[in-house]
């Protein structure tokens, strides 16, 4: 009788917390603020630390030396270099996700027959591992026994008084302009099915009350796209940007694997020279501070899409 | 420090016993391998050669290697370790991975401060040098049981400035050039070539009248920092001198700089520019290289998966330059490190020993490709009538890797003429010596540009590792 007017009254108690929203919107957070603190604040503020110090991996000890390291990394011919790409790289690449995606989606809001084989291939990049996926790539790319250069040679587009050069190779990652191209497009084929998944929820959140009253004033393709689809689903493509943004600015599988920011460190981006720095070469202050030159970056990129996708939200 | 060496210490009489014992186990193999004709099974070396007085041991011992070329290896080792912790109480873990993962694995291991007891990295680990402990009673224990250390060895594992050995050292492989016969025979060099003027002449040739490339990379990769530093020295330059004094820009590395420009117009490819450490094994099968630089594991591999292509590779010491010098870097070395978190140091150390005095078969297993530290714990291998004359893996002609009988002499470490270091390490693992041999080969700076721009860039790393302590020089 006692154990029964116990959980009675347990359970009124917690019924009385959930029904206070003062009580109910912090416990709901407190999960993800404290992922947030542990893995994200942590670490953000070690990198803080080091790259304020001359840590090493050998020496862990925090000797602090002012603003020398980041004054030394900024110095460097090669972060300079890095920072750039890591601009170009990203802005490409989203602007091709953004287009592609758009596009994908249009196409995968219509029915039409296999359907289904049509959605599962575009989602297939996004299943497999990246690694085991960039490995494929760096196959298909090969310098010597790329299908890509013998499909191309068979065309007689190839080789010698071929349009493509005399070379029997592209050279897809020995050449600076085609390596960054290289990693820009599994980069795109990589981001791409988010993307579209993303824009795909969007179109259909458009009301169908919409739809009909284009379809009834006889709207065509383009002005229905450009005057309605689109306005309509900027708020849902801008965090798909925000996310892929993000993602392409601090990733480095793609590069690490496929170029290791080579030829002359014409693909070298933040993150891999990051982790050639610190790691590889031991420079752990160097390598901390290269990296935290990706968070205003990313701030900032965060503060504006966020604010354009509330605004055309409220629009 | 002195306790734990009065520990380690054993008598030379029970050393004799260890090396009577190895003399014993390994001499029946070549005897049996005289006896039977050339299809005859590989003979191995049989036995394990008892450490002599192992200390009182006990506890767990967790060893950290990479997952090396000849998978044999890995099963011989693993095998070979647990046997020795059985024998001595102590229960042994090996852990494998990939060469890639192995450095940010151990910064790992020594950030947390847990983790592995003894970690084998294959390039000098210098930088690792406050983490870990000094290994001098080690070192001179090994000396002391099995005479000198290959010199490359030492010096990659010493550091001068500290008076500390940070690493130890039970192995290195040799980074021979390997040549298609058939190809250098139709140029004039049967023998293919021993010089690098040679290699330009002969190579030009092959690529203008065959159609087929040779392959020294200058790219974000370790084949390509190696080949650079080859050529660098054979030129008579270098990134320090021997007191740890920035010395690359130098009328002779701009020499190295301009001959390597040469090299790519005449006889190379853009190939070169996106090598990775797979290409040599990859072109060298596919038949599509006149020449490369690396281990015989680019070799091996073509021997199992081309033999006509294997029977046409031979290999080459390495190429003089115009001084006559002819220096190649180690292809990999791998150093043993124990951190200083670690509970159970005398049992790390005491299977260490136990590992060099059993590296003929450590050679064995590897094909070949590991070549010992201590040149008196592999017998069979450098003797006359040994493994590189009688190659037991079926080279056809069986002396093929007879050339490797004096890679001691052309081998080196990184740092050369100077000890490894910390800031060598980061312009290796920065790849600043391939970019510049790059950017002149590609056209977008000079050769003397190319120096200079490396200079610029080689200048604050040592600044940065002369501030910690650790690198000499600069005075």
């Amino acid at each position: 009788m006692e154990a029964m007017a116990y959980r009675a009254s347990t359970r009124t108690r917690i019924g009385y917390i959930l029904d206070r929203e003062t009580w109910l919107g912090p416990v709901m957070l407190f999960p993800a603020v404290l992922y947030i603190l542990v893995l994200v604040g942590l670490p953000f503020l070690l990198a803080i630390l080091y790259s304020l110090s001359d840590i090493t991996v050998g020496d862990p000890s925090l000797d602090f030396v002012g603003l020398q390291t980041i004054q030394e990394v900024v110095e460097n011919p090669v972060f300079q270099k890095s920072l750039r790409n890591t601009f170009v790289f990203t802005l490409v690449s989203q602007a091709l996700v953004l287009v592609l995606g758009k596009i994908l989606a249009l196409a995968l809001s219509t029915e039409f027959r296999g359907k289904w084989i049509f959605r599962f291939l575009i989602l297939l990049p996004w299943t497999t591992p990246i690694a085991l996926a960039t490995i494929s790539w760096l196959w298909m790319l090969d310098s010597v026994f790329s299908p890509i250069d013998w499909m191309l040679r068979a065309m007689n587009l190839l080789g010698p008084g071929a349009p493509l050069g005399p070379a029997k190779n592209l050279y897809w990652l020995g050449k600076p302009e085609l390596a960054f191209f290289s990693v820009i497009l599994v980069h795109t084929w990589r981001m791409l099915p988010l993307a579209t998944v993303i824009m795909v929820a969007g179109l259909t959140s458009i009301p169908q009350d919409i739809k009909d009253a284009v379809a009834v004033d006889g709207a065509s393709f383009w002005r229905a796209l450009f005057e309605i689809t689109i306005p309509l689903m900027l708020p849902i493509m801008a965090v798909a940007t925000l996310f892929g943004v993000i993602f392409t600015f601090t990733d480095m599988i793609v590069i690490y694997v496929l170029t290791r920011g080579g030829p002359i460190d014409t693909t070298q981006v933040l993150s891999t020279w990051a982790f050639f720095k610190g790691i590889e070469g031991g420079n752990l202050a160097q390598g901390a501070a290269t990296a935290l030159f990706l968070f205003p970056v990313l701030l900032g990129v965060a503060v504006l899409i966020l604010r354009f996708a509330r605004r055309a939200e409220v629009a | 420090m002195k306790d734990k060496k009065k520990q380690s210490i054993f008598s030379r009489r029970d050393f004799l016993k260890g090396a009577g014992t190895l003399g014993v186990a390994f001499g029946a193999g070549p005897i049996l391998a005289a006896c039977t004709p050339a299809v005859a099974p590989i003979p191995t070396p049989v036995g394990v050669v008892p450490t002599p007085t192992v200390p009182r041991l006990s506890g767990e011992l967790k060893i950290l290697v990479w997952s090396h070329f000849v998978p044999r290896y890995d099963e011989w080792f693993d095998a070979f370790a647990k046997d020795w912790g059985a024998e001595n109480g102590v229960t042994v873990t090996v852990d494998h991975i990939g060469l890639a993962e192995l450095r940010s694995r151990t910064a790992a291991e020594i950030s947390a401060e847990e983790g592995h007891d003894i970690i084998e990295l294959l390039d000098p680990p210098a930088d690792f040098e406050p983490s870990v402990l000094d290994l001098t009673d080690l070192n001179q224990e090994a000396v002391n049981r099995f005479g000198p250390q290959v010199a490359l060895c030492t010096r990659s594992t010493f550091n001068p400035t500290t008076n500390v050995f940070y690493g130890f050292c039970h192995g290195w492989v040799p980074d021979p050039g390997d040549y298609r016969k058939s190809l250098w025979e139709q140029v004039g060099f049967p023998n293919g070539p021993s010089t690098w003027e040679e290699l330009l002449e002969g190579g030009a040739q092959i690529k203008e009248q065959l159609g087929v490339q040779m392959g020294i990379g200058m790219s974000n990769e370790i084949d390509s920092n190696m080949a650079g530093r080859a050529i660098l020295w054979s030129f008579g330059a270098s990134i320090q001198d021997e007191n740890e004094n920035v010395v690359i820009n130098s009328p002779e590395a701009v020499a190295a700089v301009e001959y390597m420009v040469q090299l790519f117009q005449r006889a190379m490819t853009d190939e070169v520019f996106s090598w990775t450490a797979a290409s040599n094994n990859q072109l060298l099968i596919a038949g599509q290289a006149s020449y490369i630089l690396n281990s015989v594991s680019a070799y091996r591999s073509a021997q199992k998966a081309q033999p006509e292509i294997a029977d046409d590779v031979f290999f080459t010491p390495s190429l003089t330059g115009p001084g006559g010098i002819g220096l190649a870097s180690e292809h990999v070395i791998p150093i043993s490190i124990i951190p200083k978190f670690v509970q159970n140091p005398d049992a790390a150390k005491e299977f260490l020993l136990h590992l060099v005095a059993n590296y003929d078969k450590a050679v064995f297993e590897s094909e070949l490709y590991n070549f010992p530290a201590f040149f008196s714990t592999a017998p069979n291998l450098l003797r006359e009538g040994g493994w590189l004359d009688d190659d037991p893996f079926r080279s056809n002609p069986r002396n093929k890797l007879d050339v490797l009988k004096t890679a001691e002499q052309w081998s080196t470490n990184i740092g050369y003429p100077g000890p490894a270091n910390a800031a060598e390490g980061e312009i290796f693992a920065t790849f600043v010596i391939p970019n510049m041999f790059a950017k002149a080969a590609r056209g977008e700076l000079s050769p003397a540009d190319a120096v200079a721009e490396a200079e610029s860039l080689i200048n604050p790393i040592f600044a940065k590792w002369r501030a910690e302590g650790l690198v000499g020089g600069g005075s």
